[in-house]
């Protein structure tokens, strides 16, 4: 496994000395976000995102299982983060890193902990079958603040995807095929998106959003905030690094807000756009058997 | 989802990787990157050639023995593409993602599928080789597959390539194989009860497709007609791809 | 669990008697192991955790555990000591009797923010090519489990003698609203144990020395944010509180340890000032 090259004492100055002076290196102001771009996939539940070089994809899945026994009436929402060589030579299969823990358990604080999604009713017969519904999130190309990324994939992929219909009569449970019966979306409660700050200086003085790769080499402490639209937090993650003013921290929340709500705002656009691009067939089918008449 | 669409491939579609490619063909879509040489982990070290590690990751869920399968039929196929002797204890590293597969509408699929591998082979395998392309990663030659399946309809047996998933499963036996740039075969597995006759038939037909020299020939493209599939031409799109990404690249000349 | 947290608006006592800002009774003793470089044993109410610092010491064959910290994942050649923690959670700390295996995601998560919390207040540059290896090994769990581990370390690295800017303490702070009840009465709360962090928003929170600086922020509950100005307020005032008393700790057992003749009253030491 080689070892990720650590940026020399040459580029970590050029980083520092641009920031000291107001600058990034791609000229973005500090509180911009790169372009973001959302594609959905041909099938339900499938998203890629990207926020400049940083890629990220996820994919939804729903099979049937049997609930865990100390919790009969819930059904099982996994949330998988596993960054695979693609995303570094230095990434070994089936060795957790360090990033990829705190990736994952961030994402598991977001999503899952905040009861963003229902589980109550993922569950189908009490004790005996529910759904288990599975995030994957591939990492493809990582370029800094991969949280951010990979939060917004995970939201995206589960308000995008459809299970399979069911229904139960007289204690049998039928699954409907996709042939048979349109599926249906997720039980989805609210949308949490993550906004992470990378802290610069002696004192943590300069706050950057969505730092790149060579910006979060060289920062001092960063720190993930969490939240929805209705401004809830749902986690925040100072994890150590530099100590910053508290004040400070305030000040990041309420921006992080604002930004939380441009997600909001750009997903909802994202879905009803695809949602119209997806029931095209369905309405063209409409207007020209109406023609036919 | 129709599963007969044209394969599409874009190569390097991921910024921070040496090399990588995106294919789609028949519902499959795979996303591939390449690293390499770089150096390689003593457990894998070879004093005379460079070590090839291929790892396929499924879309949904954890890789298991399916993936590692694929991986060994992958591996011996593209260490004998790679010039791998010029790289001694050198490691190049392909990972092959996949990110969509053909759904089948009729059946609720599993997130475990035991058997079943062999359609998507095609796909991993021309989106490594593009990868490595893209990778300049110096090769003997290059190569293009095929799936190519045995429906028995009606009571005659019919040689089809790319059949949709639920032709998959009725399918007397399956069969995918590779050709090299010098029309040589690559790889060639294939699962189920079947004839040397119809071995032969199969060889023809996957032939066909990945082994058409770039010219127009009419007389075989009248023949493809016939099996249901118009002039499918794998090695003239594998060039196809290359030669646009290296048009786009040398646009400023 | 099902707690009656609405008791508290009445008479403005919280479930174990405390009012709004006291802490739990914090006890706390350095130099426990004699065979250490540094030790200490820190209780939060219920909350025991005990700590051992070994170094900084030359890296050994193994680099196991979880390293980290500003000195970049430790190369070979790392210009900084790298600060590796390892956290156990003893079986018979907490109620439901859970094991967790080696590689428990959330055990990795506090071994890492404790590493990168230390490394920042400790000196680290001063001891190039070296590793500081701080064992912490929790015996009984009510709440606030992060904030016990930090100051235990904090108090392990003080007693190991490595240079440091500053003491890294941390305590929980909370609020007696849930996020979906939207009254304004809501109260901040300090000090929470495990019943209240069960059933409320609830936040840990470390800071550097007295100083208002935040090293560690962790809020794991939904909760509104107007709420978290007034949690953090309290949650870093608790800080100031809990540095106290561990500043305390140290200088009474330095002041037994120039009585009993272990060390040498220096000229630089005088009344063990230790800012």
């Amino acid at each position: 496994m080689p070892r990720e090259a650590e940026p020399s004492l040459n580029e970590r100055q050029f980083v520092l000395q641009a920031l000291r002076e107001n600058l990034r290196l791609d000229g973005r102001p500090f509180d911009k976000y790169r372009p973001v771009e959302l594609i959905f996939g041909e099938q339900y539940g499938v998203v890629e995102v990207s926020f400049g070089k940083t890629k990220i994809l996820a994919k939804t899945s729903a099979e049937l299982t049997v609930p865990y026994v100390d919790r009969p009436l819930d059904g099982i929402f996994t949330i998988a983060t596993e960054l695979s060589p693609m995303t570094a030579p230095s990434f070994e299969v089936n060795r957790p890193t360090e990033t990829e823990v705190l990736l994952s358990r961030l994402l598991e604080k977001t999503v899952r902990r905040s009861g963003a999604l229902d589980t109550e009713s993922l569950c189908l017969v009490a004790g005996q079958k529910c759904w288990s519904v599975r995030v994957d999130v591939h990492v493809l190309s990582h370029d800094g603040d991969l949280t951010d990324a990979a939060c917004l994939a995970v939201v995206a992929a589960l308000r995008h995807f459809r299970k399979p219909d069911t229904s139960i009569e007289g204690g049998l449970l039928t699954v409907y095929t996709p042939a048979e019966r349109e599926p249906v979306p997720l039980s989805w409660l609210h949308s949490p998106f993550c906004v992470t700050w990378s802290f610069y200086g002696d004192q943590g003085e300069m706050a950057l959003l969505d730092a790149t790769l060579s910006e979060e080499h060289v920062r001092v402490g960063s720190c993930t905030i969490s939240m929805n639209r209705h401004g809830e937090i749902c986690q925040i993650a100072k994890l150590g690094g530099t100590p910053v003013d508290a004040v400070a921290l305030l000040q990041c929340t309420n921006v992080a807000l604002v930004k939380v709500k441009d997600f909001s705002a750009f997903l909802d656009r994202k879905l009803a756009e695809d949602a119209k691009r997806r029931d095209k067939g369905g309405l063209m089918a409409e207007l020209s058997a109406e023609n036919d008449r | 989802m129709t599963a007969t669409t044209a394969p599409e491939a874009k190569l390097q579609v991921l910024p921070r990787a040496d090399g990588s490619a995106k294919f789609s063909s028949a519902g499959y879509t795979v996303i591939g990157s390449v690293n390499g040489p770089i150096e390689a982990q003593r457990r894998d070290e070879h004093a005379y050639e460079a070590h090839v590690d291929v790892i396929v990751r499924p879309a949904a869920g954890v890789g298991g023995t399916r993936e590692r399968h694929l991986e060994s039929i992958l591996q011996s196929s593209l260490a004998q593409l790679i010039l791998v002797k010029n790289f001694p204890r050198h490691l190049i590293q392909i990972v092959l993602q996949v990110e969509e597969t053909p759904e089948n509408d009729y059946a609720n699929a599993k997130l475990v599928q035991a058997s079943l591998n062999f359609p998507i082979l095609p796909a991993l395998l021309q989106t490594a080789v593009l990868a490595l392309l893209s990778a300049s990663v110096p090769m003997r030659a290059t190569a293009t597959a095929s799936f190519v399946a045995v429906l028995s309809q009606d009571g005659t047996n019919k040689v089809v390539v790319d059949p949709p998933p639920r032709d998959i499963e009725t399918a007397r036996s399956v069969h995918v194989l590779a050709f090299t740039s010098h029309d040589e075969l690559l790889l060639a597995e294939s699962e189920g009860d079947f004839t040397v006759k119809e071995w032969d038939d199969v060889y023809d037909t996957a032939k066909r497709i990945c082994c058409q020299s770039g010219g127009a020939k009419t007389g075989i493209e009248m023949e493809l007609d016939d099996a249901g599939d118009n002039g499918l031409d794998m090695r003239r799109f594998l060039r196809s791809a290359v030669e646009t990404k290296v048009e786009a690249d040398l646009h400023w000349k | 669990m099902p707690l009656d947290t609405s008791a508290y608006s009445l008479a403005l006592l919280r479930v174990d008697g405390r009012r709004w800002n006291e802490l739990r009774r914090i006890h706390a003793q350095i130099r426990t192991q004699a065979a250490a470089d540094g030790s200490s044993y820190l209780e939060m109410g219920h909350t025991k955790v005990m700590c051992v610092v070994t170094g900084p010491s030359e890296p050994g064959p193994k680099r196991g555990g979880m390293t980290g910290g500003v000195g970049g994942g430790g190369g070979e050649r790392s210009s900084t000591a790298d600060v590796s923690v390892s956290v156990v959670i003893a079986g018979f700390s907490s109620v439901d009797r859970k094991r967790r295996g080696r590689g428990d995601k959330r055990t990795l998560e506090l071994q890492s923010t404790i590493s990168s919390a230390l490394a920042a207040s400790l000196h680290t540059h001063l001891h190039p090519n070296s590793t500081i290896a701080i064992s912490l090994h929790v015996l009984s769990q009510d709440g606030s489990l992060l904030a016990a581990l930090i100051n235990a370390a904090t108090l392990a690295c003080i007693d190991a003698g490595i240079p440091m800017t500053d003491y890294v303490v941390a305590c929980t702070a909370g609020s007696t609203s849930t996020y979906a009840a939207n009254d304004e009465g809501a109260d901040p709360l300090l000090d929470m144990n495990h019943q209240e962090e069960q059933e409320l928003p609830s936040l840990t929170v470390a800071t550097l020395g007295s100083s208002d600086r935040v090293a560690v922020l962790v809020c794991e509950s939904r909760v509104q944010v107007s709420r978290l100005e007034g949690m953090l307020a309290v949650g870093v005032d608790g800080c100031k509180q809990v540095r106290e008393i561990l500043d305390r700790v140290v200088r009474e057992k330095g002041r037994r340890m120039i009585q009993e003749g272990t060390i040498e009253k220096g000229m630089s030491l005088d009344d063990m000032d230790i800012d």
